[in-house]
């Protein structure tokens, strides 16, 4: 199964590496709003984030040789989106990672979880987080990312990428509990 | 995973709430990309370093031996050539003295008369044709050992034909002095 989901679009992928731009324009197509999503939560700026999507497929396109099923195509793309806006929220010189506040400790008890609420409150809860706290958590709730790959990402070590999480997640649910 | 983390996993899909501009960004990112290759990708073989280097090897290989073949041959069979000529000047030197120290024998003979002499001689002519035609065949160099082997049997029956003349000479020299004694 897993290798098959490995080579979802593959005859599409194989034609766009040959430059067939109806093959480019479809796998455009099929990622597009996925993309823009990546990047809109990422970056807020509608602007920001269509520079980024633009570039990201023009880049993916460019070397799509470089593609060799070790994903699917989908996780490619999404991760030279996620690469790319983490880089212009760097030039923009926006935090990306957590604010270390060694002064405030968290309890490690139970959380509060709120009952099953709109999702809309936790989009518009996470758009109040930090920036650095809202990257972390995009990253591990949203897009699916474990430790590991946000450590990669962020340039952090997995044990903060944890840590920050953590907080990130308390402090989350606090805001969505107001709102 | 707890509750919280677990649901949002869940409705992950109702995270996605922008829509694209489609066409918008399209155009933008096609005037990005490279421009497409034939349909055919051709995989410029003649250009890989190991080709050229293949190349070359082919190259060199073909010439080297296309040099080798006709030097090799050119030695051979000069050296061929040149041996069989050395063992007919042998051959020649040989019998040549021992075929024309008989023919004066022939001539010199008083007991033959002159047509006789002729008749013997033009066996001899005969001969020497056949040997003229042997000369020109190891010229050709078709097979050289053979066309001298020839040759000396050529010269072997001149010899013999002269000593056998020669020998009736003189058996019938005997005789006729046999016949003088008894007389």
């Amino acid at each position: 199964m897993e290798t098959n989901i490995l080579y979802t679009h593959k005859s599409l992928v194989e034609e766009s590496k040959l430059g067939d731009r109806n093959a480019q324009y479809k796998l455009y197509e099929l990622y597009v709003d996925a993309m823009y999503n990546v990047s809109m939560r990422m970056m807020h700026v509608k602007e920001d984030a269509e520079d980024v999507v633009q570039d990201s497929f023009i880049e993916a396109f460019n070397n799509l040789s470089s593609f060799r099923y070790e994903s699917t195509f989908g996780s490619w793309l999404k991760r030279i989106v996620i690469n790319k806006s983490i880089n212009q929220l760097k030039k923009k010189k926006i935090p990306i990672v957590p604010i270390e506040n060694q002064m405030y400790h968290i309890k490690e008890d139970t959380e509060d979880i709120p009952p099953e609420v709109d999702i809309r409150k936790i989009i518009s809860g996470i758009r109040l987080l930090p920036s650095g706290y809202q990257q972390i958590i995009n990253l591990y709730l949203v897009e699916g990312y474990d430790h590991i790959e946000i450590s990669e990402i962020l340039g952090i070590t997995s044990s903060t990428s944890k840590s920050q999480y953590h907080r990130a997640k308390k402090k989350l649910v606090e805001i969505v509990k107001t709102l | 995973m707890d509750n919280f983390e677990k649901y949002i996993k869940e409705n992950k899909a109702l995270f996605d709430v922008h829509k694209a501009d489609k066409n918008k960004l399209w155009a933008n990112i096609e005037s990005g990309l490279n421009k497409p290759e034939s349909k055919t990708k051709t995989i410029k073989l003649w250009h890989t370093p190991l080709f050229k280097v293949a190349a070359t090897i082919v190259i060199a290989l073909g010439l080297f031996s296309l040099i080798n073949v006709l030097v090799v041959n050119n030695i051979n069979t000069n050296s061929l050539n040149s041996l069989a000529e050395q063992e007919l000047n042998d051959i020649d030197s040989h019998y040549k003295g021992l075929v024309a120290y008989q023919v004066k024998l022939v001539n010199k003979s008083t007991q033959l008369s002159s047509e006789e002499k002729k008749e013997f001689l033009s066996f001899m002519v005969e001969l020497d044709l056949e040997y003229e035609l042997l000369k020109v065949e190891l010229q050709k160099n078709v097979d050289s050992e053979r066309v001298l082997e020839a040759i000396v049997i050529n010269y072997k029956k001149r010899i013999e034909l002269i000593e056998n003349l020669l020998q009736q000479l003189n058996s019938s020299k005997k005789l006729d002095n046999d016949d003088v004694y008894t007389l």
